[in-house]
């Protein structure tokens, strides 16, 4: 009876953000009522018993992919009323195609049964003493393997093209090189230092500086460092 | 079916109507309480010259996208850990070297990026 | 196991399936209402991905077997990899554009 009634709650949150993702004037508000949606959709994987993958969508969607969406409708400028020209003239055809789509979902669920041996096919039974994220892990790194290794190459793949597409190397900017940073010797020295003493009194050595630092000074006049006479 | 499930999820509606109680309370109260002197000169630019209030709508870096991406990439990974890590005990040693493999292939990518600089922040 | 079997007020696998065809009609309703808007095409992408998953997920309850959820998880990972694949794209072709229109982007080939 709950459960019923949190689904139908659940599922028409769920359709009408839907609704609002691919109508909505500014896609600012695309974004947010996409992360409504799978909110509401990780709601009713948890209705029907699949708890990790309920709070994967959540951590994963909403807490990645639609920060992206977010991120990159923020990041350009885009001129988004132009963008929405023609939105009445694709509409009806939309529509029926969405119409004709939706009647022909309608027609093979409402004519299709399961099989007799549906409940002998089960490869991996949901035997329920165990959670259900133990039951997905008993699965998904031994029997399926093959797969999981596919998608790992595919986060592989996205990975390396996210940064070739995205990343430039812009000239003349500076790095921090950690190695030379930490390597570094000579420059810094440490010595205990009486309060009120200053660094003429103590005889506290500088760094030597430099020689290619004025090559111009010393051509022009003759004083300074000892070489380039 | 799945019915008991929701009984189990029940402290998350409680910790859910507390949070959002508490947050209402939090702003319907400095709504309420606070003292409310609306001025134009508190709207106006303060010395440097920002303007108080401005268009959110402003331009990101790229450099935060690719943060970004990568950070989608390793949240699958560690999607994927979880359900790896409580079935540890049931899994065996073909289990944990699959996700050792798994966790190489991601490496790679991973020296990949460093090696291009995609962590610096220049 | 019969569908459509179900007494008035528990929820079967025909609501489930319904509630994921109306969300794959609408994702395919937004490709076509949004047809300039690359970002909105891919949102409306990660709907369509989304009915699938509630799909796998609802019949892995019915017939009560895990397969439905472990491909329901590898297509979340694809969806997500996709959606950064895609918005990759969207960025680098307005950084050499200056728009995001969806009839620019048939330059592209060649």
């Amino acid at each position: 009876m709950i459960a019923a009634l949190a689904f139908y709650l659940f599922a028409a949150i769920l359709i009408a953000s839907a609704v609002m993702v691919v109508t909505a004037r500014n896609p600012v508000h695309s974004v947010l009522f996409l992360i409504l949606a799978f909110f509401n959709a990780a709601a009713l994987f948890l209705i029907a018993g699949a708890e990790f993958l309920a709070m994967t969508l959540v951590i994963v969607y909403v807490g990645a992919v639609a920060v992206l969406f977010l991120f990159v409708v923020m990041m350009l400028d885009i001129d988004f009323a132009r963008l929405r020209e023609g939105f009445q003239r694709y509409a009806p055809v939309g529509a029926v195609i969405g119409g004709i789509l939706f009647l022909e979902l309608l027609l093979v669920v409402g004519s299709w049964s399961f099989a007799d041996q549906a409940e002998d096919l089960r490869l991996a039974p949901i035997t329920g003493d165990v959670t259900n994220a133990q039951a997905l892990g008993r699965v998904i790194y031994t029997d399926y393997v093959y797969l999981f290794q596919t998608a790992g190459l595919i986060l592989l793949v996205a990975m390396i093209g996210a940064i070739v597409l995205t990343h430039r190397q812009r000239p003349g900017t500076r790095r921090q090189n950690i190695a030379a940073q930490v390597n570094r010797s000579g420059s810094v020295l440490l010595e205990k230092v009486p309060s009120g003493a200053g660094i003429a009194t103590l005889g506290i050595r500088r760094p030597p500086e430099p020689e290619a630092e004025k090559p111009k000074v010393t051509h022009e006049a003759g004083h300074g460092h000892g070489g380039h006479h | 079916m799945t019915q008991p499930l929701l009984a189990d999820y029940f402290p998350i509606l409680v910790f859910l109507v507390i949070a959002g109680g508490i947050a209402a309370a939090m702003v319907g109260g400095s709504l309420l309480v606070a003292r409310q002197k609306p001025n134009p000169e508190k709207l106006s630019a303060y010395e440097c010259g920002f303007e108080p209030f401005d268009d959110t709508r402003r331009r990101f870096d790229v450099r935060f996208y690719l943060v970004a991406i990568l950070f989608i990439i390793f949240d699958l990974e560690v999607a994927f850990l979880f359900p790896w890590a409580v079935s540890l005990g049931g899994i065996g040693w073909f289990g944990f070297l699959s996700m050792v493999a798994f966790l190489g292939v991601l490496t790679v990518g991973f020296v990949y990026e460093w090696r291009k600089g995609a962590l610096d922040w220049e | 196991m019969a569908m459509g079997g179900t007494t008035e007020m528990t929820i079967g696998l025909a609501h489930y399936l319904t509630v994921s065809a109306i969300l794959l009609v609408l994702g395919i309703f937004g490709i076509f209402l949004n047809r300039k808007n690359v970002i909105v095409i891919l949102m409306s992408v990660e709907l369509i991905l989304l009915s699938v998953n509630l799909n796998f997920v609802a019949f892995s309850s019915w017939l009560n077997d895990l397969n439905g959820q472990v491909f329901a998880m590898f297509v979340l990972t694809v969806a997500a990899a996709e959606a950064a694949i895609g918005l990759a794209i969207v960025v680098i072709y307005f950084r050499n554009r200056g728009s995001i229109e969806v009839e620019d982007i048939s330059t592209l080939k060649g």
